[in-house]
């Protein structure tokens, strides 16, 4: 028999290095002479999109379009240290890296327009589709491209290089006190299962996920980042387990380590919850890890939801489940059992 | 909310390549005139080694290099602490464990070759349970690095009163859970291409998450300068943590730069699962209280992670299971105790929330049985203890912006609303 369920899980997770290590990310920034613009930065894009951010982050600042900047990341020749693509990190460390070094670039564009333009204050100029010209003033106003190039000829070159350190302070090793991580991430999913009674195998139908990203920066890989994260919360949950005897892995391949195929990933449904951090570049922080945290617990929920049975093991396979129903069977009996599961 | 550009759906740069397969991943780039270099593994989990023979293997027509131990100048590598070697000179710590590598013509032979290495093992009782190893009277496992203790790491977090906190419960509940090893599975086994570039420095080209920590691995295990060392990241298939600790890096390093030659290099599935890290498998033993009211009041909770065989980053994944046991929950009063233990295990470290992903089996657990004890739904339960901003966590800390754990669950409040068969 099938029965349905639902479960909740909410999840936290302090996002950088933490513990006082010291959390940096730097940047390069140049802006050409026809007004395009390359970033570059060691933070090496595993998949998650953080070159995408990073182009985002420069065009809005530069008022270009994300396709006129070229990120180049992850070559130790041509790109500076900025720390490992882990921890949840680079939206927010190096993404703060990116856009301090492009507002160091633009702040001597600013001067040097200002100057141009006449104009008494760098305040008073804007970067906007491409333009470049005094707020309010149309008539003050040229291509990017035209300005940077005159520049040149006056020996003015818009390039920087910057950092940004995450803050942390480490815990204290008699009794774990301190500011250990910051920012903090926050999310929460509900899972829907369904659960064979007979054969103790968990479908997830659905999975919708509530996460708090401070801002997203680009919304499409921010629901990315949440079906992979659900997918592999999935697996843990339900399925993937390296099995062991006297340290040696008996199940080293895909054929026995089973991982979800694209008939055991759920309909996912994102909500995007945005708590400015005022720390985070326009407001963001990081998901790529917290989005899996929630997953594993709304599904155990559920299933305790379905069929009234708690497990507290990992992962939640066919042969504990059923295991755990019998055991149940036998406590509460036949009728008992009856009563918890079909009323 | 004003940007033009933040906030909207650009496609990501890298999109089209990896859909129409034009990406190069590093399995996918060759030199002219690369050799393939393979590794031999130990098949022992815990074992010293007496002798390594390698004349059979260097004997077969088409090998060029043998390596040993013997031939890498500074042997070690690690995250945190170097308790890593790059081949292993005496002591087998885990199953996987590299000790010889070949460079050949072809992968077969370099395959061939290296099972002609001969390896004299002395096989030694393992440790594979963390609380049979954490125990004073198991034998060390790395003495010299880590001291007496196969406990590497411990972190206590002491807050509040323990004492008051059970006086106030009204409910207490005590559970033991566990979490299992898992591996990244990433899609993409683990592939490099190490060659001496016509400046005369040594390039590494790789799928890692940090290039610059692998150039300072393989400068300081090869002896070289950082600017002598160019690793260049290639497209990765997946990483997940997986692709923290060094690999294949140094060995093709050390091949590449010894022979002048191209070295080329790649698991298969069942080098890629022998080699690189896992994910902790945690005990973790909850009792927690509640007021009839439903407001948390205490935490005890000791949680047991297995290192494996070396620290990789175990200190930083416990004590972020430590600083996470709560949940994002106000608990007053909290005694946590969190622990990382060596055994003979395959070495467990970085993997997709890292430590942060353990605890919440135990503390969402224990909110759904407090809630079914005290009458409330799952969703009051947890709405009468979230984190604000003001909130103070269980290291003390004060979050002062960016809590959206209260929006979080009024969104998913409508998903909420039906009820379970089982009730």
């Amino acid at each position: 028999m099938k029965k349905r369920g639902i479960g909740l899980g909410c999840g936290w997770y302090g996002t950088g290095y933490g513990n006082g290590f010291p959390d940096v990310s730097s940047a390069f920034v140049e802006i050409h002479d026809d007004g395009s613009a390359t970033v570059s930065t060691g933070a090496v894009d595993v998949g998650q999109g953080s070159s995408t951010v990073f182009a985002q982050i420069a065009a809005e600042e530069l008022g270009l379009e994300p396709q006129d900047i070229t990120v180049i990341t992850g070559d130790t020749d041509t790109t500076p240290d900025s720390g490992t693509s882990a921890a949840t990190r680079h939206t927010y460390n190096t993404g703060n890296a990116v856009l301090k070094a492009v507002r160091e670039a633009k702040e001597r564009l600013l001067d040097h327009a200002a100057h141009e333009f006449s104009c008494t204050s760098a305040q008073g100029i804007e970067l906007k589709e491409g333009w470049i010209g005094v707020i309010g003033d149309p008539s003050r106003r040229q291509p990017l491209a035209d300005m940077v190039f005159q520049a040149r000829l006056h020996g003015e070159r818009f390039i920087s290089a910057e950092s940004s350190t995450a803050r942390t302070t480490p815990v204290d090793r008699e009794n774990g006190q301190g500011a250990p991580y910051w920012p903090y991430a926050f999310g929460a999913q509900v899972a829907e299962v369904e659960v064979d009674t007979e054969t103790g195998l968990v479908q997830v139908l659905r999975i919708i996920a509530a996460h708090d990203v401070g801002r997203a920066i680009n919304p499409t890989q921010v629901e990315g980042q949440i079906a992979g994260a659900v997918a592999q919360g999935v697996g843990y949950a339900l399925m993937e387990e390296v099995e062991l005897h006297e340290g040696v892995i008996k199940n080293p391949a895909f054929s026995s380590y089973l991982i979800p195929t694209a008939l055991d990933v759920p309909n996912i449904q994102t909500i995007i919850v945005e708590e400015e951090e005022i720390t985070g570049p326009y407001g963001a922080k990081g998901l790529g890890e917290p989005a899996m945290v929630p997953t594993l617990a709304a599904v155990v929920n559920a299933i305790y939801d379905a069929v009234g049975v708690r497990i507290t093991s990992l992962p939640a396979t066919p042969e504990k489940i059923l295991a755990a129903l019998v055991e149940k069977e036998r406590t509460f009996g036949e009728g008992g059992m009856r009563q918890n599961i079909d009323s | 909310m004003n940007e033009a550009v933040v906030g909207t759906r650009i496609e990501r740069e890298d999109g089209w390549g990896k859909v129409l397969g034009e990406t190069h991943f590093p399995a996918d780039v060759n030199r002219p005139g690369e050799l393939y270099g393979a590794v031999l593994r130990s098949p022992h989990a815990h074992a010293h080694i007496r002798s390594v023979n390698v004349r059979a293997a260097a004997a077969l027509p088409g090998v060029v290099g043998v390596f040993t131990a013997e031939n890498v100048p500074h042997n070690a590598h690690g995250v945190l602490f170097r308790d890593q070697q790059v081949l292993v000179s005496e002591c087998v710590r885990m199953v996987g464990d590299p000790i010889a590598a070949v460079a050949a013509e072809t992968e077969k032979i370099a395959r061939e070759a290296i099972a002609r290495v001969e390896v004299d093992y002395e096989i030694l009782p393992g440790l594979f349970d963390p609380e049979e190893a954490m125990k004073p009277d198991a034998p060390a496992l790395h003495p010299d690095m880590h001291g007496p203790s196969n406990v590497l790491y411990h972190l206590p977090i002491r807050r509040g009163d323990m004492q008051a906190g059970w006086t106030k419960a009204d409910v207490v509940v005590e559970k033991e859970y566990r979490t299992q090893m898992l591996d990244h599975a990433f899609l993409q086994p683990e592939a490099v291409l190490a060659y001496v570039d016509e400046r005369g420095h040594l390039v590494v080209k790789v799928a890692t998450q940090y290039a610059h920590y692998d150039r300072g691995e393989i400068a300081h295990a090869l002896g070289l300068k950082y600017s002598q060392v160019r690793v260049k990241t290639m497209a990765v298939g997946g990483a997940f943590g997986g692709r923290e600790d060094i690999s294949l890096q140094i060995i093709a390093g050390l091949m590449a730069w010894t022979l002048r030659k191209p070295i080329k290099m790649e698991n298969t599935r069942t080098e890629s699962f022998l080699s690189h890290s896992k994910r902790h498998p945690m005990r973790l033993y909850y009792k927690t209280g509640a007021t009839k009211d439903g407001k948390l009041v205490a935490l005890e909770a000791k949680i047991i992670g297995d290192a494996g065989a070396y620290s990789s980053w175990s200190p930083n994944v416990v004590r972020k299971a430590a600083i996470h046991a709560t949940g994002p929950y106000e608990i007053p009063n909290v005694q946590i105790d969190s622990y990382a233990v060596l055994t003979n295990n395959p070495y467990s470290g970085a993997m997709r929330a890292f430590g942060a992903a353990q605890p919440v089996l135990a503390y969402e657990s224990q909110m759904d049985l407090l809630a079914e004890a005290l009458g409330l739904s799952p969703l009051e339960m947890r709405l009468r203890n979230i984190f604000h901003v003001g909130s103070v966590t269980a290291t003390g800390q004060m979050l002062t912006s960016s809590v959206g754990m209260a929006k979080c669950l009024q969104a998913l409040t409508p998903y909420l609303a039906t009820k379970g068969d089982a009730s």
